[in-house]
């Protein structure tokens, strides 16, 4: 009940987030963060809750912001149908891939993500005639305010969220758990271990392949190495699934959040308060820190997977009993 | 939780402050929002540029700014990354409210930020992101200074029909947006000039061995080789080309890696006598380019190239515009850009509309050739400051 | 036919050179089961040292024995502050070691960035391009002489993993961990041992590399994938395997640029990887039981 009403009262801030703050600024960080909750719900179903390990997010992605961008170059429809069809092209690229590659076990089906990201990559930057390759895809975006886009994020993180919590407390995510426990056993108990790989792949691809067709439209320009990069999309899907907590049902809000803010603030240098203050105190020192931060921004987005790994490989919700304890431990002692 | 949460408010209270806070102090200057690769891997290029505009802005502030007011330079990394790209211009719009915006080099993230500065209607001056496309789209608020990439070798077009007259050729291309459309529009002028392309292939950039590649090249045995590619494949290319003792008649760069000194570094003399198209060099015929290119080197201990020159003028078009409009507003600034016929370093920049395109400045090329370690301008022949070495000596017959 | 005998020839010789790269990831990957994606950025490290020693005059090849020596304790420090204290972390996926690397992948890129720019740096040395001909066919000696390296160092590991103590203790953890302890071997300290070999390993395929390619902090990524594809073709732990997976790939990438196109250079790699996971699990090392 308590967590209901936590659920509807964040659903409500969120909803009227964007008639509160009129900075674009700030309401297209949240567009990224609602996003980017999508992509690690999804991510979080197949491997936090079944064990699959995706490190090819980016197949669904990127299949699905093609599919939203080849509908408006070549049928001349809107991009927004992308939304319909987009899950569905990643469901139809996930599908057959998990019926091949699902009798691969753990880290060798994460390589195997991995492999059918860089094939999906290649494929579309060579088959320049139809994906138009490097040179990409442009189209007008429909809306010149944020708002249309906001809510739409926010329908589609509502909805993602909201099935995903319904699959995992239904019998299929009961049967998920298990495979991910032991697989071995999980068959020998009669669940049809491969018809649930596939279903808990084929709802994962379908709500990243959402999201990559709401990247499509949002941001109206996508190319071969930005929607199937390693790193802005896959590898950050699981930092988003593991920083907020693997199994868990409201981990990648947590994880996406934190993520999309710690990027932004290692990217803007602490939103430009570093270079103010070594500004206004005229201090060279933190005018050296400031430049070091934001010019390895990337650097201490690496370190920050180190760290999380090493001190909370659960992620902060799935970790949440050791940080309370930790720090209820270090009051006591003070 | 509690103080966390409450240190989190305050740390943001104090950044808005911040912020407005310099909207205040601000107020005496005027704002050129600047987007570039500051990190990642484009941060060289994104260097350079940031130095040469930062090079202009002290020039121009110095002669007394423009309408008394100095300039001040908004500079926001792009991390060379479409996403990233947008939110620094939608950043630069909402928040710092500049009238005007300019930089790019990277066609991908150059083509998401200017649909930002279309939307949301403030002029965006592109440098360098050369795409075709980007001013194809009927951007009214759009302008580019460097040539679309399909543009790059006008100079070597008026070359192969005036002086080699080759009668087959291969296309090598990286796979990148550069490397596919300008070897596309490479291919349309061969046709043009009646040259036979035996064979057009793409490959991916970083490549460790092109030997079977060339190898396939060499049994075609073509007059021209023409190459798009970065320069460290540039390098491998004809270091490679010599090991297999690949022979054309001659070896053509598109532009991009084949001018830079890090190009013939890393060929040694495998880069001698290899041509390439070139948008700018310091010897070009225009007013202070000379100057512009010893002043970086004395300053930064480095050798600038045409991407710096672009960066350069394009702050003094941008300079030009606020200067002539009528008002500090995106939509005045916009109509003085249009109206732009100025001579700078990089060349005349006036903004004309032709074909498909619209608001696309356009500049002669040039063509270069390696000799004794150094890249020397042999074409078109009046800003020719050497003659060029044709035809070109067999790997064989070279000491 | 010159081009086929062309193509061949360009195919084992970077063979060899992808063996080198795979050896040290067979082993990694065959001892502890850890999947390595900081392989790549490994060797890149140490053509940065390379380049760093060419600057002071030093040869490629005898910066091997600074190269190796620097990644045996780079790996060993890895392996013992961030790659085994997972193990002993309760954590429901156990794929965080390979998330773990990857951060380290990232880390070393940016250090090196940090360090050098994002610059091109060149090694060049006056054999970098020599080459020799047969009939039509041309040699690239400095490859030839990688190649030849590549054999050396397998034959050692080969002789040094079945006739030393060491050895011994790294193929028993590597058949059965619980095993092994209950042998009275220190696996904790095997583990690390063997990262460091790794990287020690890639670090002479880095030297090798260094003066017929360039250096950059980026280089790593493709390479860390074929390391994979090799290990994944030739078997976990068979450094005989490795050669065979290095040359296979070689002669693919080079057979598929002459007669497909070099496009697909990645995507050839790529469905051999696939392939050989799913039909032939174990690689090359099932048919050959070494």
């Amino acid at each position: 009940m308590k967590k209901k009403l936590v659920a509807l009262l964040v659903l409500a801030v969120l909803a009227f987030f964007p008639l509160v703050v009129k900075d674009n600024y700030y309401r297209h960080l949240m567009i990224l963060f609602l996003m980017w909750v999508v992509i690690g719900s999804a991510w979080n179903l197949i491997a936090g809750y079944t064990g699959q390990v995706s490190f090819g997010d980016a197949a669904f992605f990127g299949s699905g912001a093609y599919a939203a961008g080849l509908l408006s170059t070549h049928l001349q429809v809107s991009a927004w149908w992308g939304l319909a069809i987009g899950g569905f092209v990643a469901v139809a690229v996930g599908l057959p891939f998990g019926w091949i590659c699902f009798r691969m076990r753990g880290a060798y089906f994460a390589l195997a993500t991995l492999a059918l990201n860089e094939v999906l990559r290649h494929a579309a930057t060579i088959a320049e005639g139809f994906t138009g390759g490097m040179v990409g895809i442009l189209i007008m975006p429909s809306f010149v305010s944020k708002v249309p886009y906001y809510y739409v994020a926010l329908a589609l993180a509502a909805f993602s969220m909201l099935s995903i919590h319904w699959v995992v407390h239904a019998k299929p995510g009961y049967y998920f758990v298990s495979i991910r426990e032991d697989q071995d056993a999980a068959e020998s108990l009669g669940i049809d271990t491969h018809f649930y790989k596939m279903l808990s792949l084929g709802i994962a691809a379908f709500w990243t392949g959402v999201a990559g067709a709401l990247y499509m439209n949002y941001m109206g320009f996508i190319d071969p190495e930005v929607v199937f990069s390693l790193h802005d999309i896959s590898i950050m899907a699981i930092l988003v699934g593991i920083v907020g907590g693997v199994g868990t049902v409201y981990g990648p809000m947590v994880g996406a959040f934190l993520m999309v803010t710690v990027q932004e603030l290692f990217r803007s240098g602490f939103f430009g308060l570093l270079k103010y203050l070594a500004i206004v105190t005229g201090s060279d020192a933190l005018g050296v820190l400031a430049e070091a931060v934001t010019g390895a921004h990337v650097l201490g987005f690496g370190i920050l997977v180190v760290v999380v790994i090493l001190v909370l490989p659960n992620g902060i919700v799935g970790d949440w009993p050791k940080i309370r304890k930790s720090v209820f431990r270090m009051k006591t002692a003070v | 939780m509690s103080t966390g949460r409450k240190l989190v408010f305050a740390v943001f209270a104090v950044v808005l402050g911040l912020c407005i806070g310099s909207v205040v102090v601000a107020a005496e200057t005027l704002k050129v929002g600047i987007v570039l690769p500051l990190t990642g891997e484009q941060a060289k290029f994104g260097e350079i540029e940031k130095r040469s505009f930062e090079m202009a802005a002290e020039e121009i502030n110095g002669k007394g700014g423009v309408n008394g007011k100095k300039l001040e330079l908004l500079f926001e990394d792009d991390t060379g990354k479409p996403d990233v790209g947008r939110s620094a211009v939608e950043k630069l719009i909402s928040r710092e409210k500049v009238p005007v915006l300019t930089g790019g080099y990277s066609s991908s993230v150059t083509a998401a930020a200017t649909a930002v500065a279309q939307q949301f209607k403030v002029p965006f001056m592109v440098t360098t992101g050369s795409a075709d496309k980007i001013t194809e789209s009927g951007y009214d608020y759009v302008f580019r200074i460097n040539p679309p990439a399909s543009e790059y070798p006008a100079a070597v077009v008026t070359f192969l029909e005036q002086v080699v007259k080759p009668k087959t050729a291969v296309i090598l291309y990286e796979n990148s947006l550069f490397g596919q459309s300008s070897s596309k529009s490479f291919e349309e002028d061969c046709q043009k000039l009646k040259i036979d392309v035996v064979a057009k292939e793409g490959y991916h950039k970083g490549a460790v061995d092109f030997k079977p590649l060339l190898t396939k090249v060499k049994s075609l045995n073509p007059d021209l080789v023409y190459m798009v590619s970065y320069v460290m494949d540039a390098s491998l290319l004809m270091r490679q080309a010599k090991e297999l003792d690949l022979n054309p008649k001659l070896f053509i760069g598109g532009g991009a890696g084949f001018t830079l000194p890090e190009f013939h570094k890393n060929a040694g003399d495998a880069a001698e006598y290899v041509f390439s198209a070139a948008l700018w060099v310091e010897t070009a015929p225009y007013p202070g380019a000379r100057e512009y290119f010893d002043k970086y080197a004395k300053k930064y201990k480095e050798d600038t190239e045409y991407h710096g020159a672009e960066a350069y003028a394009s702050l003094y078009v941008v300079a030009d515009a606020l200067k002539r409009a009528k008002t500090i507003t995106p939509k005045d600034v916009r109509d003085a850009l249009a109206t732009t016929d100025m001579k700078t370093a990089f060349g005349p920049v006036k903004f004309v509309s032709y074909d498909k395109k619209t608001q696309q400045n356009k500049i002669p090329t040039f063509l270069v050739q390696w000799q004794k370690g150094s890249l020397e301008t042999v074409w078109p022949k009046g800003v020719a400051d050497k003659k060029f070495i044709f035809p070109v000596p067999k790997w064989n017959e070279r000491k | 036919m010159d081009v086929f005998l062309q193509t061949l020839v360009a195919g084992i010789l970077k063979g060899g050179l992808y063996a080198l790269i795979g050896i040290g990831m067979t082993l990694i990957m065959g001892v502890m089961g850890i999947i390595n994606l900081a392989h790549g950025q490994l060797m890149m490290v140490a053509m940065y040292i390379t380049y760093v020693l060419h600057l002071a005059g030093v040869d490629p090849y005898i910066s091997l024995f600074v190269a190796m020596p620097a990644l045996f304790l780079l790996g060993c420090l890895i392996q013992r502050f961030l790659l085994n204290p997972l193990l002993k972390v309760d954590t429901i996926l156990p794929e965080n070691q390979v998330l773990m690397t990857v951060g380290i992948g990232m880390v070393l890129t940016e250090i090196i960035r940090f360090i050098f720019k994002s610059d091109y740096k060149s090694v060049s040395t006056g054999y970098s391009n020599a080459t020799f001909f047969l009939g039509n066919i041309s040699f690239s000696i400095a490859l030839g002489i990688s190649f030849i390296i590549a054999i050396a160092f397998t034959v050692a590991m080969f002789f040094f993993l079945i006739k030393t103590d060491i050895g011994r203790s790294i193929r028993a953890t590597a058949q059965d961990k619980d095993a092994a302890v209950l042998m009275g071997v220190n696996t904790g300290r095997i583990t690390i041992i063997t990262f460091g070999l790794g990287s020690g390993l890639v670090a002479a395929a880095g030297c090798l590399l260094a003066p017929v390619y360039y250096v950059f902090p980026d280089i790593g990524g493709p390479f860390t994938a074929r390391a994979f594809i090799i290990t994944i073709l030739g078997g976990l732990g068979s450094t005989v395997g490795a050669i065979f997976g290095g040359v296979t790939l070689g002669l693919a990438e080079s057979f598929g640029a002459t007669y497909i196109s070099m496009d697909y250079e990645n995507i050839i790699g790529m469905t051999i990887f696939v392939l050989v996971l799913l039909f032939l699990p174990g690689g090359f090392k099932r048919l050959t039981k070494i």
